[in-house]
């Protein structure tokens, strides 16, 4: 979940979103380095005297500052497409979930058990405990097993809603008659924090989404307690 | 020599009516060049003609600017051909003088004929500032215009800071009841209890052996 003051990514929960974290970085480098360049170029005008009128062309220098850009860009484009097409890649989900969002809350079924529903509405200030997160807390969280293949099937009952884990690398947007399908796989126990990512109303800021991870077993228990309910 | 007999022999070369011959040959009669040539020379006139006839010798200055001088004497090209003064480093004659002559500088000007020495400094300095605005020192120390930028810019950002004050002192409401000190406490607490962040953040700082921060 974000901490207070928090200026980056958040740690990832999910191989895929440590692949993205790591291309950001590598990306926002080169990108750093181009500013401090670029910037140096630009201040160190103020301090030219020099005045040359009869400049005309440079070849030498033209192609390089062609050239060198061109193969700078490689370096970007090889880790993006790969990591584009790592995320496509074909796996055998073992749960699926269905997240519908409303105005202003989440529902969630489980239909690979006998049906299991249920909605998920943010806890409110004045009701939240000493120590419960302020805007972030549900009461109903989603519970998952960790360390395997997620399938989720995202739409939305009345406006477009946006259910996203930044931690799991995972946004996909909730369009009414439609169904938005994504992966991703959780390799840590705990609890994920996101919040809806569409403008959706008055209380757009007011509908986040909980994942509580557990091992394999308690996720078993967990769902049988509630197909009991 | 050769190239002369080669003249010959073209024909209607006795015609050539101003004593010059064409740079290469063409087979065109006679009669056409010659009118050619005449119509040269009727437009060359009639240029002439629209150019201010008190125009300077060796002025190469065009017509609009030199209307704009006054009694100011041209001196040389410039930048770019026109009579109009400027201090460049890039280009440091320009091509009028600064002022206008009065008396004392045209006295002054005979007197710069003769020896150098028997100029007082204020008569050297007084022909320089005849000529020109400022010295290449002058040019170069700058205007110290970027202090002006500088307060304003303050001026503004300082504005903007008592705005900031005054909002928050006024204005906004208070914060929720989950920024004060006990349930920051509480929810630090069940961060570092569920391991938030515990790769690069905030529980990766926490010694969970030692119950303590990390150094």
């Amino acid at each position: 979940m974000s901490t207070w003051a928090n200026l980056g990514l958040q740690d990832s929960s999910s191989p895929l979103m440590e692949q993205l974290i790591f291309f950001h970085d590598h990306a926002l480098l080169i990108l750093v380095m181009i500013t401090v360049l670029v910037g140096y170029l630009m201040f160190m005008l103020f301090f030219n005297k020099y005045i040359n009128r009869f400049l005309l062309h440079g070849q030498l220098i033209e192609m390089i500052w062609t050239i060198l850009p061109a193969i700078i860009l490689l370096f970007i484009a090889f880790p993006s497409l790969r990591l584009l097409y790592l995320l496509d890649e074909i796996n055998e989900p073992s749960v699926t979930l269905k997240s519908i969002g409303h105005q202003w809350y989440w529902s969630y079924e489980y239909s690979d058990f006998n049906n299991i529903e249920f909605d998920s509405y943010m806890i409110p200030t004045n009701e939240l405990s000493n120590d419960g997160f302020r805007l972030l807390d549900v009461d109903n969280r989603i519970v998952l097993p960790m360390n395997s293949q997620i399938r989720i099937l995202v739409t939305a009952a009345d406006v477009i809603h946006s259910w996203t884990i930044p931690t799991l690398g995972v946004k996909v947007d909730g369009t009414p008659g439609r169904l938005n399908q994504t992966n991703f796989f959780m390799n840590r126990p705990g609890l994920f924090y996101g919040q809806c990512s569409e403008i959706c109303g008055a209380n757009h800021s007011f509908m986040p989404i909980v994942i509580e991870s557990v091992p394999v077993n308690y996720f078993i228990k967990w769902i049988s307690k509630n197909l009991n309910s | 020599m050769v190239f002369f007999r080669k003249w010959q022999h073209r024909p209607y070369t006795h015609v050539a009516a101003f004593h010059s011959r064409p740079l290469f040959a063409t087979s065109r009669s006679g009669i056409v060049t010659m009118a050619l040539r005449l119509i040269n020379h009727a437009l060359r006139r009639q240029l002439a003609a629209q150019l201010p006839r008190n125009a300077q010798v060796g002025s190469v200055a065009s017509v609009h600017t030199l209307d704009k001088i006054g009694k100011r004497e041209v001196v040389g090209y410039g930048w770019n051909g026109t009579a109009s003064y400027a201090d460049r480093v890039d280009y440091p004659l320009p091509p009028i003088r600064f002022r206008e002559p009065n008396n004392e500088i045209n006295a002054l000007r005979v007197k710069e004929q003769g020896d150098w020495k028997k100029l007082s400094p204020q008569e050297i300095k007084a022909l320089y500032r005849a000529s020109f605005c400022q010295t290449i020192a002058e040019v170069q120390a700058g205007t110290g215009e970027w202090k002006m930028h500088l307060g304003i810019g303050l001026l503004f950002t300082s504005a903007a800071i008592w705005i900031a004050i005054l909002m928050n002192l006024f204005v906004y409401d208070e914060l929720p009841v989950t920024f004060d000190e006990e349930h920051q406490k509480a929810q630090l607490k069940r961060m570092l209890d569920l391991e938030v962040n515990p790769i690069t953040g905030l529980s990766s700082k926490w010694d969970y052996e030692n119950n303590k921060w990390k150094n």
